[in-house]
C-alpha cells in the first residue's frame, strides 16, 4: 500500500476513541441486520411461528420432578420384574432374559447355532468310535469352528467356550475354519480376518 | 480524503485482512445469544409481524423496527468488551 507513513499515535484519544466506536457501530448493525435477515426468511418460509405453542399444551409437556418417576413421568424399572411367556416353549421368562432366551428357543441367531452344532458333535463323538470321520468334516467345514479343533480345545485349559470365535487364532478361509492349528493364539490375525 | 478518512479506511482495510473483524463479528454474535438479547429481539420481532401482519412484512419494516431496539438493547458488559478489543487491535496496529 504505497501511503504516507501514518501512524495512530499521531491521533489523540478522543478519536481514538470516535474510531473504536464506529467500529463497535458497524458491528452491532450487522449483528441486527443478520437477525433481520434470519426473521424475514423465517417469516417467508413459513416456520417462524412454528415453536410457539399454546399454554395448555405446555402443561402437558412440563418436567416431572418426581422420586421414583424419570423426567417424562414414566417409571422406568418397570419391567424389571415382569415375566413374558415364551411362545415357543410357554415357560415363563423373566422379561430381561427374554431376548436371548428365544434367542436359543427359536434356534435362530448367532449362537443357537453353534451351541446346535456343539451338541451334534458331541453326540456324534459319542457314537462314533473313529476319531475323525472324513464325511463329517465336509458338514463341519461351514460353520465357526471344526470338529478336530474341538477336541483339542477341550483339553486346553485356557479355553473356556470353544464355541466362541476367538476360541482359537487360526488362519481362516473366507467363512469357515479349515484345520485350525491349536496353538495360534494371535489376537491380531483373528480380528482381522473377521473384520 | 482527508488524512482522518484515509487512516480511517487503512485501518478498517487491516481490520479485514487480518480477520479480526470476522472475529469480532463472531464474538459479538456468541456475548448477544448468550445474553438473551437475541431473543428479546426476536420476541419484539414477534410482535412486528403480528401487527403488520405475516404477508405484508418486509425486510425494510424489519430493519425500522429491530436496529434501534436492537442497538439500546446491547448490554454494557458486551459493549465495553467489545470497544476494549477493538482499542487493543489499534494500539498494537497503530504504525500502518
Amino acid at each position: 500500500m504505497k501511503m504516507e507513513d501514518m501512524s495512530l499515535s499521531g491521533l489523540d484519544n478522543t478519536k481514538l476513541e470516535a474510531l473504536a466506536q464506529d467500529i463497535y457501530s458497524d458491528l452491532v448493525e450487522d449483528a441486527c441486520l443478520g437477525l433481520c435477515f434470519e426473521v424475514h426468511r423465517a417469516v417467508k418460509q413459513g416456520y417462524f411461528f412454528l415453536d410457539d405453542t399454546d399454554q395448555e399444551s405446555m402443561k402437558d409437556f412440563e418436567i416431572v420432578d418426581q422420586p421414583g418417576v424419570d423426567i417424562f413421568g414414566q417409571v422406568y424399572n418397570q419391567w424389571k420384574n415382569k415375566e413374558c411367556v415364551c411362545p415357543n416353549c410357554n415357560r415363563s421368562i423373566a422379561a430381561s432374559r427374554f431376548a436371548p432366551h428365544l434367542e436359543k428357543c427359536l434356534g435362530m441367531g448367532r449362537n443357537s447355532s453353534r451351541i446346535a452344532n456343539r451338541r451334534i458333535a458331541s453326540s456324534n463323538n459319542m457314537n462314533n468310535k473313529s476319531e475323525s470321520d472324513q464325511e463329517d468334516n465336509d458338514d463341519v467345514n461351514d460353520n465357526d469352528w471344526s470338529y478336530g479343533s474341538e477336541k483339542k480345545a477341550k483339553k486346553r485349559k485356557s479355553d473356556k467356550n470353544p464355541n466362541s470365535p476367538r476360541r482359537s487364532k487360526s488362519v481362516k478361509h473366507k467363512n469357515a475354519l479349515l484345520g485350525s492349528k491349536p496353538c495360534c493364539r494371535s489376537g491380531s490375525s483373528m480380528h482381522a480376518v473377521e473384520r | 480524503m482527508s488524512k482522518d478518512s484515509q487512516m480511517r479506511a487503512a485501518i478498517n482495510q487491516k481490520l479485514i485482512e487480518m480477520g479480526e473483524r470476522d472475529r469480532l463479528k463472531e464474538l459479538l454474535r456468541a456475548k448477544l445469544v448468550e445474553c438473551g438479547w437475541k431473543d428479546q429481539l426476536k420476541a419484539h420481532c414477534k410482535d412486528v409481524i403480528r401487527e403488520k401482519g405475516l404477508e405484508h412484512i418486509t425486510v425494510e419494516d424489519l430493519v425500522a423496527e429491530i436496529t434501534p431496539k436492537g442497538r439500546a438493547l446491547v448490554p454494557d458488559s458486551v459493549k465495553k468488551e467489545l470497544l476494549q478489543r477493538i482499542k487493543t487491535f489499534l494500539a498494537q496496529h497503530s504504525t500502518l
